[in-house]
């Protein structure tokens, strides 16, 4: 398992992983520079709405969309000339190929996201935001809208290994990922569109009794729910691929 | 010799999903129309009195957006059609010119996207009337509506040709899409020299002539620069 993990992380090292990976900070920092004036508007809550700003277009879209970029890369190398084959020759199982793809996909997640918090924070001292910077709302919404991205990722990584090449899945995923910016002005269906929850788990004016910003019920139901369908539908598939 | 390219290209792209792509674009743009209009038609049209320009504002809303991501797909899908079997050296080492190679890709692309902007003037005029929207029909609109945003958007497809076909990880050209993508969606807050903004129509102006007169221009100014680029370099 540990060999497995090593190999996949060597892959990635020669993948050019970086840009993609900073592509996260350059939206956060374009976003943030293009809505400084209006930010400095209103005094008493300039974090609150820097971070509401920046959020909206970063967790409505930038991070659906990377999610399909980053399973494409994973499965790039196999996806060569015959890479599968010879990676499931070896004395490893199918399922731990995947479990481990999987999960250095969350851990690409998570850097991203935490690379975004970097700039949240170095957009407000640029802007020169004086209010203490409000930690713990920050946290839960960087978490949240890393644990939202776990069904998505489970769907790209079905999708990158049942396509060949880069742009299928990635349109699978542009398709799923526009009708969010719809759905999220909907109160019916917005909370049940696995497309909109990085945004609305990220959405620092929502619901703030729970650990994350949605009910639990939500959480469990629909990112969760979601996961499990795409996680089983890829494991599966994976399963039964003819390499 | 391009138009024996271009009839290799067209059979390259046949059943692998490139005109399904072409056709889901524009049928997405209208069919979010669709669900907007479904669940509370009577919202928007006490919006607005011009209920067909209000209608067509929300659907060039998502045009543009769809238009830039698509480009980005179908360069990409384009380029792997040669990378997957390593064969940009083959299709090289035949008797034809690197500029050729190029141009006919070029052609295919912009041939997939004339498509498409067709089938959104067709679709957004059969959606308009389906609403009801009022007698007088603004043809001319739905027109430069349909085929404005692909013109203007000539430079950003020049760039991701580039970008894609001289990408080894398609990984790149796709990041550089949604990047694209993202400038397309903050249109509002660019200023106007912005290539991306471009295919929205805004401008300082409100002059959409002008953005389709620079893409078109600047557009051929980065294909050129693209085409020498790649005959310039290696094939590997």
């Amino acid at each position: 398992m540990l060999g497995l993990l090593q190999s996949e992380w060597f892959k990635l090292r020669k993948s050019k992983v970086l840009p993609i990976l900073l592509s996260g900070p350059l939206v956060g920092f374009f976003v943030g520079f293009a809505l400084r004036y209006e930010a400095n508007e209103l005094q008493g809550q300039e974090w609150y709405l820097t971070i509401l700003y920046m959020n909206l277009t970063y967790a409505l879209l930038f991070l659906p969309l990377i999610t399909g970029v980053l399973a494409g890369v994973i499965c790039r190398y196999e996806h060569q000339s015959g890479g599968w084959k010879q990676l499931l020759a070896l004395p490893v199982s199918r399922g731990k190929v995947f479990v481990i793809k999987y999960m250095l996909m969350l851990l690409l997640v998570l850097l991203i996201q935490l690379l975004y918090l970097g700039t949240i924070i170095a957009v407000g001292a640029i802007n020169g935001i004086s209010e203490p910077f409000p930690i713990e709302v920050v946290w839960k919404s960087i978490l949240g809208g890393w644990v939202a991205t776990f069904p998505l990722l489970a769907l790209q990584l079905w999708m990158s290994i049942l396509f060949k090449s880069f742009a299928a899945p990635f349109a699978v995923n542009v398709i799923l990922t526009l009708p969010s910016i719809l759905v999220i002005n909907s109160e019916r269906f917005g909370p049940y569109y696995p497309w909109a929850q990085p945004f609305s788990m990220m959405y620092i004016g929502g619901n703030e009794g729970d650990v994350f910003f949605i009910p639990w019920e939500q959480l469990l139901t629909v990112v969760g729910g979601s996961f499990v369908l795409f996680f089983l539908g890829g494991f599966l598939y994976f399963q039964r691929k003819a390499a | 010799m391009i138009e024996n390219l271009l009839s290799s290209d067209f059979l390259k792209i046949k059943r692998k999903g490139f005109w399904l792509l072409a056709f889901l674009g524009p049928f997405g743009v209208v069919a979010l129309q669709m669900v907007n209009y479904g669940v509370r038609k009577d919202y928007l049209l006490q919006q607005s009195n011009d209920d067909w320009g209000y209608y067509l504002g929300n659907v060039q809303s998502f045009t543009p957006l769809a238009l830039v991501l698509g480009i980005a797909i179908l360069t990409s899908f384009m380029a792997s059609i040669e990378n997957e079997t390593n064969a940009w050296k083959q299709l090289i080492a035949l008797p034809v010119t690197k500029m050729g190679v190029y141009l006919s890709k070029f052609t295919v692309l912009a041939c997939l996207l004339l498509f498409s902007s067709i089938l959104l003037m067709v679709f957004t005029l059969a959606f308009g009337l389906v609403l009801d929207l009022g007698s007088v029909v603004p043809y001319l609109d739905i027109v430069q509506y349909s085929f404005y945003p692909f013109l203007a958007s000539l430079p950003i497809l020049a760039l991701q040709l580039w970008v894609s076909t001289v990408s080894q990880n398609q990984g790149i050209p796709i990041t550089v899409g949604i990047l694209g993508f993202i400038l397309t969606y903050s249109a509002f807050f660019l200023p106007d020299w912005v290539i991306w903004k471009w295919p929205s129509l805004m401008n300082d102006a409100n002059e959409p002539v002008q953005n389709v007169l620079l893409g078109v221009g600047v557009g051929c100014l980065l294909y050129v620069v693209g085409m020498i680029d790649f005959t310039r370099r290696d094939v590997k």
